[in-house]
């Protein structure tokens, strides 16, 4: 079961527009919010007129910071999150400033629009560039300091190591504010049932939603209930729980009505969170045979005015914490301010960015050492995680490279850039190594077997469009040895058991194993019931073992649904936990790639067209084949979309120039050609006893640099600022 | 998007009769009800003229004329544009997705409204739909923006992919209101924005066009639609060329040449015509022809390089038509 290719068990219920998402639960008695959100990006509100919009037709509240709703400022799980209208400061362009309650949407729109705000405007701070002399440095980034240097015995600084370096690269990158352009927009539906707050809201985190409620409403957790059971695209836009569900949460208890608020397409960009663009400085110091003996990685990126909030673009800089072995290493970060919306996690936060930097750098000393790039990265093959010596769990990243080269033609790439053509076209050839992170963290399911012989999965996880109902139902029907529709999942809702934040790519990997060590405890209490209960037929019978679904002894074979029904029972079940052990200081936990692009650069107008992409993952065991493929090239579109068309403009005012699908741009079908992926299968069992890792990020994490890489390699144009558009290749 | 009254309508006359200040025809409505959302436009009637009886393609010796209500999939499809005005069927082609070539009607496509951000965010002044509000895409993010027939007031670039192939065939419009029918050169159809952005055509209040007439032109067979921008489909243009060449024994006898993309309305590049006319055809001939396309044009913050690349663009639009 494990490594096959299944194809979601959701899928009908998705193309006949059956599945749920948030907005599509409709209690009765529904009624709709619209947010008022600022246009301008630094002030502090004066006044609000309010008064056409009270008095419109169907409006039924308006909450402003001049009559808010309650809700208390504490901290969550994820830390004390903003809150709306607790003040009347305003941070950036598009922040929620208000919630216009009315009997339909029109309703609440139109009168939305009447307000009137009147701001006492300062200077608003938007680029990143002119903000780095005020940036600081913050005390800690993952875990560590901000700052961190490595330095061999002897040496005295990065930059004596530099120096001392035959051949030295040294060039500032850059890449743009980012949204993350969901296809379900933010949503929330919030119904305030006798005492309990029940909301269904696009969330990577039904337990983070409640508990953040529970705290703000001043409520206990056990009066918040989270269900969502599908969420239409999240990528850490959905991590940190939304202004509007506290206001729509809040508002559906103060008029004790079910209350849903959508977020606008550009109220998405404008009014959630964005990826921070970043400002980054790679030096890279090697000997003549490509040996690095100095790695330096300085990079700045943006925080909002309006909150600081924990995650985000932090990490760029720690790519080249632990990419490379490097006789030296200095790496560090800074955050500047400015009035833009929050920056959050998304998909590959720091590894992302960091790999465009990094791993362009790395090319252009393959360039000056007149080196093969895949050589260059073995030559620094990394076998112990730099400063920690610990050994990563599993590693096969120099597998990826040479299946990699071979499985795309690497050997054909001409070494010389720009001398290429096909017809019009430049052709070039790049790759880039991709790696990410695991992270194994405490996670419970529950297994119940009926009488009907169906089996129960469940947890609190979601459905981020990764395909873990298909996950869920293949983890349980493999480890209860049962067909796959004898398995009933049930996920996305707090009331079960809880599962981790879907973040940093760990939905996978940790909801498996709670299921796996969850079967192997259901199975034993199976046994023991079939051993013990006075009604059971196999009742002292030595040496039961659970084979199939049925409970075996000798040449009896009864199966779990018969015996619970002798037995009278409804059902039996077992909640487990699982979570991180002693290998978590011994080892590292990462997954690796290499990723292969081809590009075609038009020599007379231009553009940038990217004609085959490859991936290669070493990923561990690998659950669902089907959706893992899936969820890779999805990232590895992202990539192409981050290389050649994602940046939110920020104007003088704050303002997203582009804070819409019309104007930020991402592929559409016809932009990707051929795209591959590949995976290693080494199950790592020092990771989880399934032997799975991460692969939700790590699609995307190479791709803009080997995109960069083949453009110079087509038109020896070497290209530091994403996007790459027509005008830097005319 | 405001109540409004919606009224479909059976004849060109009972359109023309229902037309009022605050009125709107609605054909595609691909741009019409995008704006309406967007609080942009706000019609307090809306008409509909899809019953309207505008429709067919019929060729003769003067021409192909173009019912206004045709869709641009249906005139893109049909075999005699397809055969011997490649530039329109490229042109439509290459315009917005499948649905909205579906739905959109030709008439409508050469009166869409600029994709200007500034013009889409009633948030933000502009001089086109507030007039006197101010412009600011003058000083802010105009990569998109145009180069040529700007003022002070607007540099919003048109939109229309067919309006660049239409203008180089030099078609004219048949425009119907209650004073009765009159021709107009699509040339002189648009007008240039100059202190009055907002006043954007020749169409009086409540007159309708009615048709599309293509004058004949033997060597438009040979013409292509050229159009460059940041994704593969489903974009406007960063530049468009649309191109047809009448080579003869080697020698360019005459060329039709406009650019999308670069201009408030869509511009005819007589100059480079001309530089053409009894040219040898080859790159050559080409690229010293094309370097006109850049005069005159006014460069802003985040869109000079327009001037390399309209140069580029009818480059490589003629030499792909050089067999």
């Amino acid at each position: 079961m494990l490594g096959s290719s299944v194809s979601r068990i959701d899928g009908p219920l998705k193309v006949t527009g059956a599945a749920t998402y948030g907005a599509d639960f409709a209690p009765d008695g529904l009624v709709y919010g619209y947010v008022l959100t600022s246009t301008v990006g630094n002030a502090t509100i004066r006044a609000m007129d309010v008064s056409a919009a009270e008095s419109a037709p169907g409006v039924l509240a308006v909450y402003t910071p001049f009559a808010p709703l309650k809700l208390l400022a504490a901290a969550g799980p994820l830390g004390r999150m903003w809150l709306p209208l607790r003040d009347m400061e305003v941070g950036h362009h598009g922040q929620i400033i208000g919630l216009v309650v009315a009997s339909t949407f029109e309703q609440a729109r139109d009168a939305a629009m009447t307000v009137h705000v009147d701001y006492d405007v300062r200077p608003a701070v938007t680029s990143l560039v002119d903000a780095m002399p005020d940036a600081v440095i913050p005390p800690v980034t993952d875990g560590e300091p901000s700052v961190l240097t490595f330095l061999a015995e002897g040496v005295s600084s990065i930059e004596d190591a530099l120096a001392a370096s035959s051949h030295c690269v040294s060039a500032t990158y850059s890449t743009p504010v980012q949204g993350h352009a969901a296809m379900e927009p933010h949503s929330t539906v919030a119904r305030w049932d006798h005492g309990t707050m029940i909301v269904h809201t696009g969330t990577q985190g039904v337990d983070v939603v409640a508990a953040d409620l529970a705290v703000t409403l001043g409520l206990d957790p056990s009066q918040v209930r989270v269900i969502t059971p599908f969420v239409g695209g999240a990528f850490g836009g959905k991590v940190f729980t939304s202004a509007q569900t506290y206001l729509t949460a809040a508002a559906a208890r103060e008029l004790d009505r079910p209350v849903k608020v959508v977020l606008s397409r550009e109220q998405t960009f404008s009014s959630t969170w964005v990826r921070s663009g970043t400002v980054q400085k790679v030096s890279l110091g090697a000997d003549s045979d490509g040996t690095l003996n100095a790695l330096a990685h300085d990079t700045w990126a943006a925080r909002s005015a309006l909150v600081e909030l924990p995650g985000g673009e932090p990490s760029a800089h720690r790519t080249s914490r632990s990419w490379y072995a490097s006789r030296n290493i200095a790496i560090s970060h800074r955050l500047a301010t400015l009035n833009m919306p929050p920056n959050a996690i998304m998909r590959g936060p720091g590894e992302a960015t960091g790999s465009f930097a990094l791993e362009v750098a790395m090319d252009e000393l393959a360039v000056m050492l007149d080196m093969d790039p895949i050589e260059l990265r073995m030559k620094n093959y990394a076998t112990v995680y730099p400063g920690r010596n610990v050994p990563w769990s599993s590693k096969h990243l120099d597998e990826c490279y040479s299946v990699g080269a071979e499985r795309f033609g690497w050997h054909r790439r001409n070494p010389s850039p720009g001398a290429t053509l096909d017809g019009d076209w430049y052709v070039g050839m790049g790759m880039a190594t991709a790696v990410h992170p695991n992270f194994r963290s405490t996670t419970s399911a529950k297994i119940t077997l009926r009488p009907d012989n169906m089996a129960e999965v469940s947890c609190s996880t979601g459905d981020l469009g990764t395909g873990m109902w298909t996950v869920l139902a293949m983890i349980g029907a493999d480890s209860l040895e049962l067909p796959l529709d004898r398995i009933e999942p049930h996920l996305g809702d707090s009331a079960l058991p809880s599962a981790p934040l879907l973040g940093g790519s760990r939905g996978t990997a940790n909801v498996t194993s709670a299921v796996h060590a969850a079967a192997i405890e259901i199975k034993r209490k199976l046994i023991d019931l079939a051993a013990t209960h006075p009604l059971s037929p196999l009742r002292e019978s030595p040496n039961i073992r659970y084979a199939n679904g049925c409970l075996e002894c000798g040449s009896q074979s009864l199966d779990f649904g018969a015996l619970l029904r002798m037995v009278g029972s409804d059902g039996l079940d077992v909640v487990t936990s699982t979570g991180p052990g002693s290998e978590a200081q011994d080892y590292a936990f990462c997954t690796f790639g290499a990723q292969f692009c081809e590009v075609r650069v038009n020599r007379w107008t231009g553009e940038p067209r990217v004609s085959r992409l490859l991936s290669v993952i070493d990923a561990g065991q690998i659950i669902n084949t089907k959706t893992a493929r899936s969820q890779i090239v999805g990232g590895m579109i992202w990539g192409v979309s981050a290389a050649l068309h994602e940046g939110l403009h920020l104007e003088p005012t704050g303002r997203l120039a582009n804070g819409n699908l019309a104007e930020y741009l991402v592929p559409i079908n016809a932009d990707i050609k051929e795209a591959e992926v590949h995976f290693l299968t080494y199950p790592d069992h020092t990771h989880n006893p399934v032997g799975a890792r991460g692969i939700g990020e790590v699609g995307i994490v190479g791709v803009a640099a080997a995109i960069t890489n083949a453009i110079y390699n087509a038109t020896s144009k070497r290209i530091r600022t994403l996007p790459i558009t027509i005008e830097s290749l005319l | 998007m405001r109540a409004f009254s919606l009224t479909a309508v059976p004849s060109v006359e009972d359109a023309v009769q229902r037309s009022r200040p605050g009125s709107a025809y609605l054909a595609g409505a691909t741009t019409l009800v995008d704006l309406m959302k967007l609080e942009v436009l706000h019609p307090n009637d809306v008409v509909d003229i899809n019953a309207l009886p505008l429709r067919g393609i019929t060729v003769s010796a003067d021409g192909v004329r173009i019912g206004a209500l045709e869709r641009m999939s249906d005139v893109a499809a049909h075999p005699h544009i397809a055969a011997q005005y490649p530039v329109i069927a490229q042109a439509l082609l290459r315009s917005a997705s499948q649905q909205i070539r579906t739905m959109a009607s030709i008439g409508g496509n050469l009166l869409q409204r600029t994709r200007c951000g500034y013009y889409r965010d009633v948030t933000t002044p502009c001089n086109k739909r507030e007039p006197g509000s101010g412009c600011p895409a003058l000083a802010g993010g105009n990569r998109m923006h145009a180069v040529l027939g700007t003022s002070k007031s607007c540099v919003a670039t048109h939109a229309s992919d067919l309006a660049v192939a239409l203008i180089a065939l030099d078609v004219s419009l048949r425009l119907y209101s209650d004073a009765g029918t009159r021709t107009v050169r699509l040339a002189d159809f648009y007008l240039l924005p100059g202190e009055t952005p907002d006043l954007e055509h020749d169409l009086r209040p409540g007159e309708l066009i009615t048709e599309v007439l293509v004058p004949p032109l033997d060597w438009a067979s040979r013409s292509v639609y050229l159009k460059i921008r940041d994704r593969e489909s489903y974009e406007f243009a960063l530049c468009s060329a649309a191109v047809a060449l009448d080579v003869r024994d080697g020698v360019i006898a005459d060329a039709r040449i406009a650019l999308g993309g670069v201009g408030t309305v869509p511009w005819r590049m007589r100059a480079v015509e001309a530089a053409l006319r009894g040219a040898r055809a080859g790159e050559a001939a080409f690229v010293a022809a094309a370097e006109q396309a850049a005069d005159g044009m006014k460069l802003l913050s985040d869109n000079g390089f327009k001037a390399t690349l309209a140069t580029r663009t009818i480059v490589r639009a003629l030499l792909s038509l050089e067999v």
